[in-house]
């Protein structure tokens, strides 16, 4: 019998699928379609398994393939007229966050998230690929397909929108109200 | 102090230390005397911790078995639909020729392996459920005897899980030949007549747990391991259906499996 084919590695493969997860998460906003996104992912990495030049960053090929997967998704969704908004303000509210309770920081935590919610989905992309991910600038560009010239600006936007948010967030929880 | 002025980028690529020693070091001087600069930074670390602390939360959470079944090769596909021609004659051979069980046996046997598994039920399934007339040995009218007879054959207690929330009405089971040791099949039919099958065979000894989803020849199999049994899902169906109905039988027989724990 052959053996499977050599061309992924499976236990890396597997590993991937928590970060995969968590980033279809910052996209998608929930955590059905974020899981659907995975699955689609992995597929399609089989699919294209040839194109992977082994020996290079695994994850960073996975979470391209993931961005190509979630824009398609998300030009499909737009012509189906009144599907889910993807952007801004509606995205944050529907995110379900594991806080630890122990976490002392609970409230604060609560507001950045919600701040990060409230961004253009290219932005949250950028933000949580540099600060989360701790891709370097260049490898973001790659699986944006975007110039590093717009991941600076995108990041930058970001950061400067959550410091305002939270220079401004001495109002009590908002995040706690369920909005939707 | 600084020989270049500080751009954005070098402030964000600071934080996120992505900077050259030899630049890192200029920013921490122009840092240390611009105390709006400070702060800036100060704020970007702390959105990142911020981040980091929350995000991270979500990297402990378990993975769904689909998942871990999609990261698997899905089936050995390419090398099947190579030799599909071959395998469906052979498999017509099977179900027209009583030898063919013969060659099935000895094809079956070669080793015990996962991929085996969903190839035996594969073949289990064509075989006998599609017989439009008899399926199977003893039917749903019985089905406490056949439960209780396919149950004292494995030498374990197996149960036909309820799919009628997928409009699969149990048809019936039978007792088929697995590697060494006997299997029990449950077909089930729905209003299209189109039919499913649970394989269930006692653990060989592997200890492989992953849910996992093969095409063989056509025929879909979605089968894992469990402590006790391995068991395989097969049937014509399309892969997201096949993966739910995988779900809902998986969810049955652990809740069956723990109510019998507890009445021991």
């Amino acid at each position: 019998m052959a053996a499977t084919d050599p061309a992924l590695p499976h236990p890396e493969l597997v590993a991937a699928i928590p970060r995969l997860r968590r980033y279809a998460r910052v996209l998608t906003g929930e955590a059905t379609r974020a899981d659907d996104l995975v699955q689609e992912t992995l597929a399609r990495a089989w699919e294209k398994r040839r194109l992977w030049a082994a020996g290079t960053d695994l994850r960073a090929w996975l979470f391209t393939i993931m961005h190509n997967v979630f824009v398609n998704q998300r030009a499909l969704a737009r012509r189906d007229a009144q599907n889910v908004s993807l952007d801004a303000d509606d995205a944050g509210a529907a995110w379900q966050i594991p806080v630890r309770p122990a976490q002392q920081t609970r409230v604060e935590l609560m507001e950045v998230l919600r701040e990060v919610g409230r961004l253009p989905v290219d932005q949250r992309a950028v933000l949580v690929l540099a600060a989360v991910e701790e891709m370097r600038y260049e490898e973001i560009a790659t699986v944006l397909s975007i110039p590093v010239g717009t991941v600076m600006s995108r990041l930058s936007r970001a950061r400067e929108k959550l410091r305002r948010a939270s220079q401004h967030s001495t109002e009590p929880p908002a995040a706690l109200k369920i909005i939707k | 102090m600084s020989p270049l002025p500080l751009s954005d980028t070098d402030v964000h690529a600071y934080v996120d230390g992505q900077l050259a020693p030899a630049r890192a070091a200029e920013v921490d001087d122009a840092v240390a005397h611009d105390p709006a600069l400070a702060a800036r930074v100060a704020d970007f670390r702390h959105q990142n911790a911020a981040l980091h602390e929350a995000f991270d939360a979500w990297l402990e959470e378990p993975v769904p078995p689909d998942l871990v079944a999609a990261a698997h090769a899905p089936a050995d596909a390419g090398r099947w639909r190579r030799f599909a021609p071959h395998f469906a004659a052979a498999a017509t051979l099977v179900l027209g020729v009583a030898l063919g069980w013969f060659a099935r046996e000895t094809l079956l046997e070669r080793d015990g392996t996962p991929t085996t598994f969903a190839r035996q039920a594969a073949l289990t399934h064509v075989l006998y459920a599609s017989d439009a007339n008899r399926p199977v040995e003893i039917w749903a009218a019985e089905e406490q005897r056949l439960v209780r007879w396919l149950s004292r054959r494995l030498g374990l207690s197996v149960h036909a899980p309820d799919l009628n929330t997928f409009g699969y009405a149990l048809v019936g089971g039978r007792l088929v030949a697995g590697n060494q040791k006997p299997a029990a099949l449950f077909v089930y039919e729905n209003g299209d007549k189109q039919r499913l099958s649970l394989m269930v065979r006692k653990r060989p000894g592997e200890s492989e747990t992953a849910f996992r989803y093969a095409v063989e020849d056509g025929v879909g199999v979605y089968y894992w391991v469990d402590e006790n049994c391995a068991y395989a899902l097969s049937g014509q169906i399309d892969r997201a259906q096949m993966l739910a109905i995988g779900r809902l039988v998986y969810g049955q027989l652990a809740a069956a499996d723990a109510a019998s724990a507890q009445g021991k």
